[in-house]
């Protein structure tokens, strides 16, 4: 998970050289982690774009040749082999983008847990109302995990239309769907603008980035 | 007086055509800076309309009932960046168009303040090394007006797509590319070249 973003990156280094502790060092880094696995996110979504682009236009070219056997002679029965061995493999490498991709989601359900795990060590260190001074600059523990968990669920419904994509991509053979499975692809629609404003702001929060 | 006059027009003209030859160049990046936005407006019309085409429920992406409305909204998200991109572009062209247009009335004008002592042979001499005054005039007044022209035509096309209209959005890069116009701007490469030696001789 080494951060390949070029903006502000969190560094174990930097990480040791601050001096919060307890609580609040769980929760900043968590925030270094949040940010590294959405960078990992978006490289896996630009490898798994370009495959997934191989494997629509494969399909396409195979369904024309089809088009053009069965016009000529009738026993269509004939499978072009051509392009077959090809496009398993592109398959297979879409595949093995969404396992990463299951590894990511999987690794921030661990932060979510261990967001929640702060949250219950609060209620049991200062009752139900939880810390009376934040932790950060305005957030309470609350808000943090109240934007944990929209990532969380960001993520998860976008790796569900992923792995539906990996499954149809290969059989689709119209070429208005094999767009629109593209297009989900590449544009995230359950990866709204916000998502990102989350993340900036919980880095903002959390002194990563400077106010 | 003739001389005087034809040495300050002289001075004036080198002044355009340097600018003018500066201003080809910034016109020629920019709009080849305008040929990924382009595309990409006209490749996210194409998902558009194959949105539009497909009915989700009867896909297996039926599992995601507000999958449709996420991805317009995601698509329009992106034409629009797009297009604001599009927009910087256009004032970039617009600098170019105004930078030319500046400094060909103000040579006009240094002209027509002296019309009165130059004769129509001392505006219509040339040499093998420089192009007559009024050739010189005229190719300014050309290269003005290519890159007015070009200007609003583009602007048009610009402001008439919608984000409704998708048949308008798909056919955008087309039009935008049958906008250039290779003659015009190979007429002022030309014109570039035939007063080098002008530019040159100091």
């Amino acid at each position: 998970m080494d951060g390949e973003a070029g903006d502000v990156m969190v560094t174990s280094a930097n990480r040791k050289r601050s001096v919060v502790t307890g609580s609040a060092r769980k929760m900043k880094d968590n925030a270094a982690d949040w940010h590294n696995l959405m960078m990992r996110w978006n490289k896996l979504n630009e490898d798994g774009f370009n495959v997934a682009e191989k494997i629509v236009n494969i399909r396409l070219s195979q369904s024309d040749q089809q088009l053009l056997v069965g016009e000529s002679s009738s026993s269509s029965s004939a499978a072009p082999a051509g392009g077959a061995a090809e496009l398993e493999d592109e398959c297979c490498k879409l595949q093995d983008v969404v396992n990463k991709m299951v590894a990511v989601v999987t690794k921030m359900e661990c932060l979510m847990t261990s967001q929640r795990g702060i949250q219950d060590l609060e209620e049991f260190q200062f009752g139900p109302e939880g810390r009376k001074v934040p932790q950060f600059h305005t957030w309470n523990t609350k808000q943090f995990e109240r934007t944990c968990g929209s990532l969380c669920d960001a993520f998860r419904s976008e790796l569900r239309l992923k792995q539906t994509i990996l499954e149809e991509v290969g059989h689709t053979v119209t070429s208005d769907l094999s767009v629109v499975l593209l297009s989900c692809w590449l544009h995230q629609p359950f990866n709204p603008p916000q998502t990102r404003r989350a993340l900036e702001a919980l880095l903002l929060e959390t002194g990563h980035r400077p106010l | 007086m003739s001389k005087l006059a034809l040495s300050s027009l002289h001075e004036a003209l080198r002044k355009s055509f340097k600018s003018l030859g500066d201003n080809q160049r910034v016109w020629r990046s920019v709009l080849a800076e305008c040929g990924p936005p382009m595309a990409s407006l006209g490749n996210l019309a194409e998902q558009s309309r194959a949105l539009a085409n497909v009915q989700i429920s009867n896909t297996p992406l039926r599992d995601f009932p507000d999958l449709a409305d996420r991805l317009r909204f995601k698509l329009a998200l992106a034409t629009d960046a797009a297009l604001g991109q599009l927009n910087d572009k256009m004032s970039s062209l617009q600098s170019v168009r105004d930078a030319v247009g500046n400094q060909v009335s103000a040579v006009l004008q240094l002209y027509e303040q002296n019309a009165d002592g130059l004769d129509v042979a001392a505006v219509t001499e040339r040499s093998a090394a420089t192009p007559s005054v009024a050739d010189m005039l005229e190719w300014l007044q050309d290269a003005e007006r290519h890159y007015r022209r070009q200007y609003l035509r583009r602007k048009t096309l610009l402001q008439t797509l919608r984000a409704d209209n998708l048949s308008l959005l798909e056919s955008a890069p087309k039009r935008w590319k049958s906008l250039d116009c290779p003659s015009a701007e190979d007429c002022i490469t030309d014109t570039l070249c035939k007063v080098s030696f002008l530019m040159e001789s100091q």
